[in-house]
């Protein structure tokens, strides 16, 4: 193994490579469609090719003579199973009910009508295009912004307005703040469709054991523990006798923090048929009928002072949730208001979020998940605001910075941000990248007729998700520690790591707490049948939730190993270090081990203790953490093509104390190159019909290695007072600093050209009409 | 997606619309047509083959042709679906005499749905021109009268 280091060594704070790493570089993992069982059938889902229609027959009697066809299930076939859960709650939500498979509607292109069960995903597929469907196409509506124009088609016709929700989040004053006010700014902006599009497509397999009474479900998702009580329900079994597995899990980035139709519609089929049954989403299915990510329309306001202290922020905000709600959709835009106050010290907020539904497919958690479309309006406002005032955009953010000496800092919108020094991350990333320097060069470039900008994102989020009132489902998580009686280590968490890497930097917290060597340490994930009850991996939470957890078990397991040492010792005078409880009084030893051993063989006990050696944590913190950074972006517009070049990426994040900085690296390289995919280069694009016009990698530009800058990164250290780690979290910041960083670099760019605001994304296309003034 | 624009036929307007109604002529005009009936009047019944970068599949469709105005102008109104998706249209047709033959003009809607939309979109436009380009020039090799 790769890790040589003693015990002694500590391990926490060291970059130490993955130990997940060599199975997945040498393809030995098992994914879902790895995973072939004895008798498995596979299913083949027939969509709706209509973003809007009525449903007036479906003809099975084609497929169903196929040979090799099993079974065709139909809307018709499901009464019964419950439909998809949606866990977001809020006043007067309007909640469609959402079948596994149509009834008599469907309401966006993709939607699951019926489908095929056969011998094999050949005769199953070909069984799929045997099905006819008689659709009576209506009209559909698929912008957001249309869909609540006066006369638009209803996505659902039983509330014509096409609202699902009005949110309302105040505090503040913010009449005076607006009658305060100097200069106010406005500004619409964008956060375009994405398709998070996870290298492993989503995949169920299903195992129904009708003497069990029992269902085995292997499902490429984030959250194993609440897809078993969610699926549970749905098909009225049993939680205790539904066991989920999450194999290995090619990402998520939120795309898999949700419980999909297909997920109880194989564990009905299965039951149905008495055989295993597989179904995997091909990469077409991915883009149409995962979850999308963003979809929002901003109107912003910021009111500020002369001087450019801001007084308040405004904002409506139109959120396209698609045709019905996922897990979370109408929670989604929630966290983006909750995080409209930014690092800034102003206590004045109004929002409006107007929840509308389309005839598209839901949108919902997509890494960052509502504060990037928060940040990115927020830091763009910021920017504007400084054009407006001929302010630099550094100076006007250190003049509205919550002070070090402000924290707790309660904010407008209820918030208590725990700690920071938000002026100190912003000088250090101005200090790496040489920023005085940076504008004396932009100053020449100018003079020569070069469009060269700076960007300046400074932001701040919150994660570790949370307090469980804050938290649809609890917001704590598990962690048990069962040490064997060889004195080797197994660690259960409850968090569902797929590519976080909490392998690894768990092994390293154990292996220092108990003095053992990582090699000697196992963590285990994502099977229901093995782990105690978790919450699951999202929103930043695995180290900063799932890290305390384990961190208390072990110390449960120290002080029970401590006895055993005291017993075998035969004094009180004992200290458990470096895997060894030593007398200090005769420097006799016993090490780890050998406790562990006694401990199970148990010949002898020590007072009020039990044999064995495994303890179980829940932990739930009492506040997110709020992380928070400076991302510089140093860009070049080609004023012939609208290309834009990346010169420096600079990006100083504090995330609290780091167990693993390689794999926090690795977590903001990832981060970064989601949030410049978003200000660059993707959009989900539906036609007004309903029908998605980037459905394939041809269409929809998914960046790669090749069009990445080096991102430089560094960080300032500001220890979470929420936990005894100091962790934050930071599997999100990359995806939330990197945007706005990157448009404001962009828009510093054409700034002599009078142009103040482009959409996302920045394509050359947009760029270049932008600068030809065709815009 | 609007599609637009206008072809020359070295053919009176008479002759051009009557071949445009013939349905043994428009089978073997239309692109990856395999076969054409009429079903009743001005209304045929259409298989045809169609490839879309990297799709390809069968169609089943309908056309129907309204509005007529011997020789000025119809309506032709094609509907089609297969594996691959779903299409469609519905186009006005304007017959003028021009330079000794007829320039036809048409102007009208597609609608696209399904695989072909989501995958195919990039191309869509570029085939349908190609399309069309290929149907006059077959029609455009037909015998004079």
């Amino acid at each position: 193994m790769a890790t040589t280091v003693t015990n002694i060594e500590k391990l926490v704070g060291k970059r130490i490579r993955r130990k997940e790493d060599p199975r997945l570089i040498t393809g030995t993992a098992t994914y879902v469609e790895d995973i072939k069982l004895p008798g498995m059938h596979h299913a083949v889902i027939v969509r709706s090719p209509h973003g809007a229609a009525n449903i007036k027959g479906v003809d099975i009697s084609k497929a169903a003579a196929l040979p090799g066809v099993a079974a065709v299930f139909t809307g018709a076939d499901i009464t019964g199973v419950g439909s998809v859960v949606c866990g977001a709650d809020l006043p007067g939500l309007r909640k469609p009910v959402h079948h596994i498979l149509a009834q008599s509607r469907v309401y966006y292109v993709g939607h699951p009508v019926a489908v095929v069960v056969a011998t094999d995903r050949y005769i199953a597929a070909d069984g799929a295009d045997l099905v006819e469907v008689d659709y009576e196409v209506t009209q559909a509506v698929t912008d957001p912004e249309k869909a609540l124009a006066e006369g638009a088609p209803a996505v659902h016709p039983e509330w014509p307005d096409n609202k699902a929700f009005v949110f309302l989040q105040k505090g503040g004053d913010m009449e005076k703040a607006f009658a305060d006010a100097e200069v106010v700014v406005k500004q619409r902006i964008t956060s375009q469709r994405l398709v998070p599009n996870a290298m492993e497509t989503r995949g169920v397999v299903a195992d129904w054991l009708q003497a069990e009474h029992s269902l085995t479900l292997f499902t490429s998702t984030q959250i194993p523990h609440l897809a078993r009580t969610i699926l549970a329900g749905q098909l009225g079994i049993d939680e205790n006798r539904v066991r989920v597995v999450a194999p290995e899990v090619g990402g998520g980035f939120g795309s898999k923090l949700n419980v999909y139709a297909e997920e109880a519609l194989m564990g009905f089929i299965s039951r149905k048929i008495g055989k295993p049954v597989k179904w995997i989403e091909s990469r077409r299915e991915n883009f149409l009928v995962t979850i999308h990510g963003r979809g929002h329309v901003d109107y912003f306001e910021i009111a500020a002072k002369r001087d450019g202290t801001i007084l308040g922020l405004k904002l409506k905000l139109i959120q396209d949730l698609g045709a019905y709600h996922q897990l979370l959709t109408p929670a989604i835009p929630t966290l983006s208001v909750l995080m409209m106050p930014g690092l800034y010290n102003f206590r004045n907020i109004d929002a409006e979020v107007i929840g509308t539904f389309t005839n598209c497919v839901p949108t919902d958690a997509y890494r960052g998940a509502g504060r990037p479309e928060a940040t990115h309006g927020i830091e763009r406002m910021v920017d504007l605001l400084a054009a407006e005032l001929n302010m630099d955009p550094a100076v006007i953010r250190f003049k509205n910075f919550v002070q070090p000496d402000q924290f707790p800092f309660p904010t407008a919108t209820g918030l208590n941000y725990d700690s920071g020094d938000y002026g100190a991350t912003l000088q250090k990333a101005l200090d790496t990248i040489g920023y005085d320097d940076l504008r004396k060069q932009q100053a020449a470039a100018r003079l020569e007729g070069r469009l060269m900008g700076i960007g300046i994102s400074t932001y701040g989020e919150l994660c570790a998700f949370g307090p469980s009132p804050a938290t649809p489902a609890g917001g704590w998580e598990s962690a048990t520690v069962r040490v064997e009686p060889s004195g080797k280590v197994t660690i259960h968490t409850g968090t569902s790591p797929h590519g976080q890497g909490q392998e690894t930097s768990f092994a390293q917290l154990a292996a220092d707490e108990l003095g053992v060597s990582m090699d000697d340490i196992v963590v285990l994930h994502g099977d229901t049948s093995v782990i105690p009850y978790g919450i699951g991996t999202f929103g930043s939470r695995n180290t900063a939730v799932g890290g305390p957890a384990l961190f208390y078990a072990l110390q449960d397991i120290k002080e029970k190993v401590k006895k055993f040492g005291k017993m075998l010792l035969k004094s009180e005078n004992v200290v458990f270090e470096n895997g060894k409880c030593t007398c200090q009084v005769s420097g006799k030893e016993v090490t780890f081990q050998t406790i562990a051993g006694a401990a199970y063989r148990a010949m002898q006990l020590p007072p009020d203790t039990d044999p064995g050696l495994v303890a179980t944590k829940f932990w739930e913190p009492s506040n997110f953490a709020f992380p928070f950074g400076a991302h510089i972006i140093v860009s070049e517009v080609d004023r012939e093509t609208g290309q834009i070049e990346i010169k420096r990426y600079v990006a100083v994040d504090d995330i609290g104390n780091q167990l693993n900085p390689l794999l926090v690296e690795g977590q903001v390289h990832g981060g970064a190159a989601q949030g410049l995919g978003q200000a660059l280069w993707e959009h989900g694009i539906y036609d007004d019909n309903g029908q998605l016009m980037t459905g394939e990698f041809m269409d929809y530009a998914m960046p790669r290695a090749s069009m990445m800058p080096w991102v430089e990164c560094s960080h300032t250290t500001t220890p979470s007072p929420v936990n005894p780690l100091g962790v934050k979290g930071v599997g999100e910041a990359g995806t939330i600093g990197s945007t706005p960083a990157m448009v404001n670099s962009v828009m510093d760019a054409l700034m002599p050209l009078g142009i103040r605001h482009l959409d996302m994304p920045l394509t050359p296309e947009k760029v270049w009409k932008a600068i030809n003034g065709a815009a | 997606m609007k599609i637009a624009g206008s072809a020359q036929l070295p053919f009176s307007p008479e002759r051009t619309y009557d071949l445009m109604q013939d349905p043994v002529l428009l089978a073997k005009a239309i692109p990856g047509c395999e076969a054409l009936q009429k079903t009743g009047d001005d209304e045929y019944s259409l298989k045809m083959k169609m490839v879309l970068a990297s799709l390809s599949g069968a169609f089943d469709g309908k056309v129907r042709l309204t509005e007529p105005d011997r020789p000025n102008s119809f309506r032709m109104v094609v509907e089609g679906s297969g594996k691959i998706g779903f299409m469609k249209g519905d186009g006005l047709l304007r017959l003028t005499p021009k330079d000794g033959g007829t320039e036809v003009a048409y102007e009208g809607d597609a609608q696209i749905g399904g695989t072909m939309a989501a995958v195919g979109n990039r191309m869509i436009d570029m085939t349908a021109r190609m399309l069309i380009k290929r149907f006059f020039e077959k029609l455009s090799a037909e015998p004079a009268a």
